[in-house]
């Protein structure tokens, strides 16, 4: 994989999903800006960064989506998660909850998602020592036996924020052709347009 | 108090950039700090806006207040008057005071914290609004008596979440209803059984046309004065009179609703026994409940820092958030609500806030915020539908690079803009909106924005690019009025109705999907798995056709579900009653494999289906790229020839620059030779002109010679005659005196030779005449000949000297 051109940029879509509250955005700004607000304005719908990394064969260029954490924004989340390269699934230590509507986008995105898709599990707020609710341990469990790597952030204190980030590029398979971003979309136009011919038919 | 006070001061129009921190803006939002530059161009532009359109709006009120006062303050007073006493008293004391109402209130209210914060729960606009109100009411009117008249309708029919949520609202509605709501709201809801009171003023609309045909004249001149942008100062008031708020509400209603809270669990339990009677179940309030979590964590999140939203200030905005998810279960709390609920507390008092409120997600976006966020997904594909019609360019490119335009206008459409544009625009691009009350304003200004950053857009590499771009672009739509009259004017056929064709004809695909993931999730997790097969069969059209051809063999109960409900849970229950009513097992048992083999196979013709679509899609897809490359191939050759071309013009231009040096010279050198034949021809004139002066001597020399020759004839004779005398006197006497002569006959003798001299001379002439008559010949001949004219003109002087010698000789 090394041995390919070095110096070629690669294009990934990531996605964050995971519940309200969890830090999605935080994480991110974090990423992209290296900044840090106690209270990251909600996000409607969802909000777009992109950031280049480079790791030592290649720049992985990411166009990542921020999603909406709110529940009913469910139903707008396949838009954005449907030909990404990678998601991050973020949960919030603290909040048991939290961690259970990761599992459950973990499912979705097993189910419906790319299936070459890297997928990381973000346990955010690790600097909440005392109020911590899920274990890393569990999560780890989790994660390894659903095929996705786990790091516990925290955005506020940016531990291991860009690691994650990190992780996914050198993950990324570098197979897949830079010209050519978006060729995981095809399938999905496909389901669309099966979906509305079924209907009209 | 403080919170009112806050509101109010926010709700004033501040001199723009007040006291707080640079990076926020005149209404204390924060300013990017890549705009602050841009921000601060645009302030003073805003100002002068603001200040010329406070006076267009204080004049048209002027006017028309004088014009309306009569009819609508009689409606008014027929409004009050129908109202409660208290409300008159309300309208006199001003609003400011604690009326007796809210006395009520702080009765059902022992919490002492809240009773403060209502002492401005409610306010009336101002008189010179009244006419601008009353005029929009009609509308709320109308859309209360349609949107009733909808709600009931497919209420029985609808799918089963549907179905969950409806009935937990009507319950709960129903539940309010007969304990809150007073004669009023129901009068409200319910227009056609009021004769008497509130809304009698006001003709009732029958038809959906009437409100449009049944406005005033001067509706028009005020659709131009809100596309121009409302006076900050009465932004707050004039929204609550485009969305009708003094229609809507109904009093005690919101006091209400947050009574269920804030009197504690014993309310709480009563409300559910009361739902529990009613058939429902008690999910409802635990739902709530799960409202409630929501809502806290986005209070701190919502405009974080605002200098209005203080402690007093959250406290309005969670109980705005909780009165309204309360109000309509259906929608809850939906995020997005939190900055909608905390803009109109900025702008009006917190009941007003809340009718506002209501009026635009119940209605102007009824739909959109529910669970299941329908509208708000057609919206997306009518819009992407409108987009691919009038930028096709556009949206090639965007195409092109893997980017649906949906994943930038969803956003857009949620928030309707906030926190997108910036906040100028925004509030320009509400008023319009609620003015209209429609979502049409969403759309024409997601249009215009197209229009407006389309072409940077079709320059961009990739899709990053390209979203980033879009994204920075609006939020830096400082313009707004450009943004709004381009939206306006540019997008007129966009409008309500056609939207409402595009939307029903995009919702069965939305609806459908939506069902097809749910159903992708169920199968997933469902090990069962018949439902979710029941389920896959009833998506395909084609195997319902097959399924129910099936069937009607062996029951014909199951035909039902042909019949177009797209409820899983009917078939099933046709299933079981199928089993019921079949009393023979073996066929029943028979029935069920056969579905079972037919599931499994239209499943697998469906898979076969969706994978031949894919296909034929990647294909599709090949042969585009490989199109594409051909042409770039092509464009490449084009782009060679087009080098050459011009390399062959350049040689060209050359070429024609060395002709041109070439012909310049060519003409300096014309114009000395012309020069020169100038001069030559100016040294024949004078040459011509000396040979004429000599011409004329030498005729005159000639005149003079042969005056001369005569002379010597003369003379000539006269010595012959002399001589012959001499001789002649020799002969008679050759005499000494001969010796005496002979000095002068010597002297005669010496003067013999001298004849033939002048002879000679003589025999000259004729040469010099000839000379003459050759000199005539060739006068036109100048420049030629006239080196050779030397000779003669020599010769002739030598004639001259010549004939000089001769007179000289005379003359001795």
């Amino acid at each position: 994989m090394a041995t390919t051109a070095a110096n070629k940029t690669i294009n990934a879509k990531l996605v964050l999903l995971g519940d309200v509250g969890a830090g999605k955005s935080s994480l991110v700004l974090r990423f992209v800006k290296d900044q840090f607000v106690e209270f990251q304005e909600s996000t409607i719908g969802a909000a777009f960064f992109s950031q280049t990394l480079a790791v030592n064969d290649a720049t992985v260029k990411f166009e990542i989506w921020d999603t909406a954490g709110q529940e009913r924004y469910h139903s707008l989340a396949p838009m954005y998660y449907r030909g990404a390269a990678a998601a991050i699934i973020v949960f919030d230590v603290t909040n048991q909850a939290s961690f259970e509507r990761a599992k459950k986008w973990v499912q979705e995105l097993q189910a419906q998602g790319n299936a070459n898709m890297v997928m990381a599990l973000a346990g955010n707020k690790s600097d909440l020592l005392d109020a911590r609710k899920v274990s890393a341990e569990e999560a780890q469990t989790y994660a390894q036996e659903n095929g996705l790597f786990f790091m516990e952030t925290s955005a506020k204190t940016a531990a291991n924020v860009k690691e994650i980030f990190y992780e996914i590029a050198r993950r990324l398979p570098r197979v897949q052709p830079t010209e050519n971003p978006t060729g995981m979309v095809l399938p999905d136009r496909a389901m669309d347009r099966a979906v509305s011919s079924s209907c009209c038919a | 108090m403080r919170t009112s006070a806050a509101v109010a001061a926010a709700s004033k129009p501040p001199n723009p950039l007040v006291a707080f921190e640079h990076k926020r803006d005149a209404y204390g939002f924060p300013v990017r700090p890549q705009h602050v530059q841009r921000y601060r161009e645009y302030a003073d532009i805003y100002k002068e806006e603001e200040e010329e359109r406070s006076d267009r709006w204080s004049s048209f009120l002027e006017d028309h207040h004088a014009d309306s006062t009569d009819e609508p303050s009689s409606e008014n007073s027929h409004a009050q008057f129908s109202e409660s006493g208290k409300e008159k008293e309300d309208d006199k004391l001003g609003a400011k005071d604690v009326t007796p109402d809210d006395a009520n209130g702080e009765e059902g209210f022992p919490d002492m914290e809240k009773s403060v914060h209502r002492v401005q729960l409610w306010t009336e606009v101002r008189p010179s609004l009244r006419s601008i109100e009353e005029l929009m009411s009609v509308r709320v009117k109308k859309k209360v008596d349609l949107s009733k008249g909808e709600q009931e309708d497919p209420k029985g029919k609808s799918s089963p979440s549907f179905d969950d949520a409806k009935s937990t609202k009507g319950a709960s509605e129903n539940d309010s209803e007969d304990e809150f709501y007073d004669v009023e709201r129901t009068d409200v809801q319910d227009g056609s059984s009021s004769d008497g009171n509130s809304v009698s003023g006001i003709p009732v609309a029958g038809d959906a046309t009437s409100f449009s045909a049944s406005t005033c004249p001067w509706k028009e001149e005020l659709e131009v004065l809100i596309r121009g942008g409302v006076p900050m100062a009465l932004r707050g008031e004039l929204w609550q009179a485009f969305v009708g708020v003094k229609q809507r509400r109904s009093k005690d209603y919101y006091q209400n609703l947050l009574a269920e809270d804030s009197s504690g669990n014993s309310i709480d339990q009563e409300d559910t026994q009361h739902v529990d009677e009613k058939g429902a179940n008690t999910e409802s309030l635990a739902v709530v409940e799960k409202w409630k979590g929501q809502i806290e964590k986005d209070l701190p999140r919502t405009f974080p820092g605002h200098p209005a939203l203080d402690d007093d200030g959250r406290n309005a905005l969670r109980r705005l958030l909780t009165a309204y998810a309360r109000h309509n279960p259906s929608v809850g709390y939906c995020q997005a609500m939190n900055f909608f609920a905390a803009l109109l507390l900025l702008l009006m008092p917190e009941e007003n806030a809340f009718w506002a409120l209501t009026g635009i997600i119940d209605e102007y976006f009824n739909g959109y915020y529910s669970e299941d966020m329908i509208e708000s997904q057609v919206d997306q594909l009518v819009l992407e539908e409108l987009v691919r019609e009038r930028f096709p360019k556009l949206v090639h490119h965007l195409d092109y690079l893997g980017v649906q335009v949906a994943w930038v206008t969803g956003p857009w459409f949620l928030s309707i803009f906030m926190n997108m544009l910036p906040w100028e625009s925004v509030l320009r691009v509400w008023d319009v909106l609620l003015f209209e009350g429609n979502r049409v304003m969403l759309f024409r200004t997601a249009l215009a924005l197209m229009e407006l950053y389309g072409p940077a857009l079709v320059t961009t590499k990739d899709a990053g690019d390209a979203v980033t771009l879009l994204q920075s672009l609006t939020g830096s739509t400082f313009d707004s009025s450009q943004l709004v009259l381009t939206a306006c004017m540019g997008y007129q056929n966009v409008h309500e109705i056609r939207l409402q064709e595009l939307r029903s004809k995009h919702r069965p695909a939305v609806i459908a999907a939506l069902e097809e993931r749910s159903k992708g999730l169920q199968a997933f997790r469902d090990s069962k798995g018949i439902a979710s097969k029941l389920y896959s069969f009833k998506q395909d059209p084609k195997s319902v056709l097959v399924d129910s051809s099936k069937v009607s063999l062996t029951n014909g109960s199951l035909s039902r579900s042909e019949s177009g409900s797209s409820n899983a849970d009917e078939v099933l229950v046709s299933l079981t009653g199928d089993g019921e009513v079949d009393s023979v097992q073996d066929l029943q048992a028979q029935v069920m494999w056969l579905k079972a083999e037919v599931c499994k196979l239209l499943e697998e013709k469906r898979s076969a289906l969706l994978r031949a679509e894919e296909l034929e899609i990647a294909l599709m897809e090949i042969v585009k790229q490989d199109n594409r490359r051909q042409l770039s191939a092509k464009v490449e050759e084009l782009e060679q020839e087009l080098a050459e071309v011009q390399r062959h013009l350049s040689d060209k231009q050359e070429q024609e620059g060395a002709m041109l040096q070439v012909l310049m010279r060519v003409e300096q050198e014309q114009k000395v030779t012309e020069d020169a034949r100038r001069f030559a021809e100016q040294d024949a004139e004078a040459q011509r002109y000396a040979a004429q002066v000599l011409q004329e001597k030498y005729e005159e020399a000639v005149a003079a010679l042969a005056e001369m020759e005569k002379r010597a004839v003369m003379a000539e004779s006269m010595l012959e005659a002399t001589l012959q005398y001499q001789s002649g006197q020799l002969k008679a006497q050759p005499s000494p005196r001969s010796g005496n002569q002979s000095p002068s006959t010597r002297n005669i003798n010496d003067q013999l030779p001298e004849p033939p001299q002048s002879r000679i001379s003589l025999l000259a002439r004729p040469f010099g005449l000839g000379w003459r008559d050759k000199n005539k010949n060739t006068t036109p001949e100048k420049t030629a000949e006239h080196v050779n004219e030397e000779k003669p003109n020599a010769e002739g002087k030598e004639t001259n000297a010549e004939t000089k010698d001769v007179k000289l000789q005379d003359a001795s």
